[in-house]
């Protein structure tokens, strides 16, 4: 089924090709937010990943799902978008927001429990990316996929390109930067409460 | 597990993979043990920290499917002039430019000197070296004028 929407599409049936559109965007706007959280960035980088798909459409040979191989095309594209953009500036603790030292106090006084409100999902976010910016772009996707989207370690060495050694080496590696930053962030937030 | 440290078991795996024996280990470790505490915390926090992150998905628009197969025929019309075409166009008013500005230079050099007046060109030779030697080429003494004076000099001196 998909190789022969792929087949049409390849052949110049547009319609074959605007139904792999409407099928797939979703998880190629997964993909895509994993690496950018504005929208703007989100849809370019999905637009880039469905018009390199069309020319690659030759090499798309059916032996695993179309999903998966443009999963691949929208990791690989927005790793290389991410690599050209300008690397965001590394953590820094002193400029943790009113709103960031609230949510961690709330959090630790808890027992970890999800963030309740909308306002508490984007503290949150916020939150992660400033964690995520110590890490290089491959270790966060890496770090995002297994211990976010619960990913298995084959999966993300079939998205990625990577070996699975390599995957796991990038997760470790990550999930100790992270947490390392993160006690920073409450070292911190423990020594202005003192204060 | 409650002798020994548990970072490494914090790196090595996802908080959410981690059985509840495990995490009752790791807990009665962190009790006892004031890092292992703090880096239990910090996993904990990170972990919420890292689930937001990935529930924050933009879902595609209505247009986005538009958009992309206009895209994909924007891309196809470029692609199916021919190179040489699509050069020209990039760069016609650049060449036209340079050709306008090579015609303008040529009649500058080739016309414009030649309506100047010969009379006019001696004239500033002239002027030119009357002002490097400070004195007009007719006034200018001969050989003979010069040993005559230097002549007659001596002649005076003795």
């Amino acid at each position: 089924m998909d190789l022969d929407l792929a087949r049409q599409a390849q052949a110049g049936d547009e319609s074959a090709f605007a139904e792999i559109v409407r099928r797939y965007s979703p998880r190629v706007f997964s993909v895509a937010s994993r690496f950018f959280r504005q929208r703007p960035l989100v849809e370019e980088a999905a637009q880039e990943v469905f018009l390199k798909a069309y020319t690659q459409l030759g090499s798309f040979e059916g032996r695993g799902s179309l999903e998966g191989w443009l999963t691949r095309i929208a990791t690989n594209t927005c790793l290389n978008m991410v690599r050209s953009s300008k690397r965001r500036p590394e953590l820094t603790v002193s400029d943790l927001t009113e709103d960031e030292q609230g949510w961690l106090e709330h959090q630790s006084a808890g027992d970890g429990g999800e963030p309740a409100s909308v306002e508490n999902s984007v503290v949150a976010t916020d939150l992660a990316d400033r964690l995520l910016s110590v890490l290089s772009p491959e270790d966060q996707q890496a770090l995002l996929m297994i211990d976010g989207e619960q990913a298995s370690i084959k999966e993300v060495a079939e998205a990625t390109g990577w070996s699975e050694s390599k995957v796991k080496v990038r997760a470790f590696r990550a999930r100790r930067k992270v947490r390392e930053a993160m006690e920073k962030l409450l070292s911190y937030k423990r020594a202005g409460s003192e204060r | 597990m409650k002798d020994k440290h548990i970072t490494e078991i914090l790196d090595n795996v996802s908080i959410a993979a981690l059985s509840e024996s495990e995490l009752n280990g790791i807990r009665a470790h962190a009790l006892e043990c004031m890092p292992c505490r703090d880096a239990f915390e910090a996993a904990r926090l990170s972990a919420v920290v890292i689930k937001s992150r990935v529930e924050a998905t933009i879902e595609p628009s209505p247009f986005f499917q538009t958009r992309v197969m206009a895209a994909l025929r924007e891309q196809q019309a470029v692609e199916s002039v021919p190179a040489m075409l699509r050069l020209w166009r990039s760069a016609k008013v650049l060449v036209s430019t340079m050709a306008v500005t090579t015609a303008a230079l040529a009649v500058v050099s080739f016309i414009q000197p030649s309506t100047t007046p010969v009379a006019e060109q001696t004239a500033s030779a002239y002027s030119a070296y009357s002002v490097i030697m400070d004195q007009n080429p007719d006034d200018q003494m001969s050989y003979e004028q010069v040993l005559s004076t230097i002549y007659e000099d001596d002649e005076d001196a003795r």
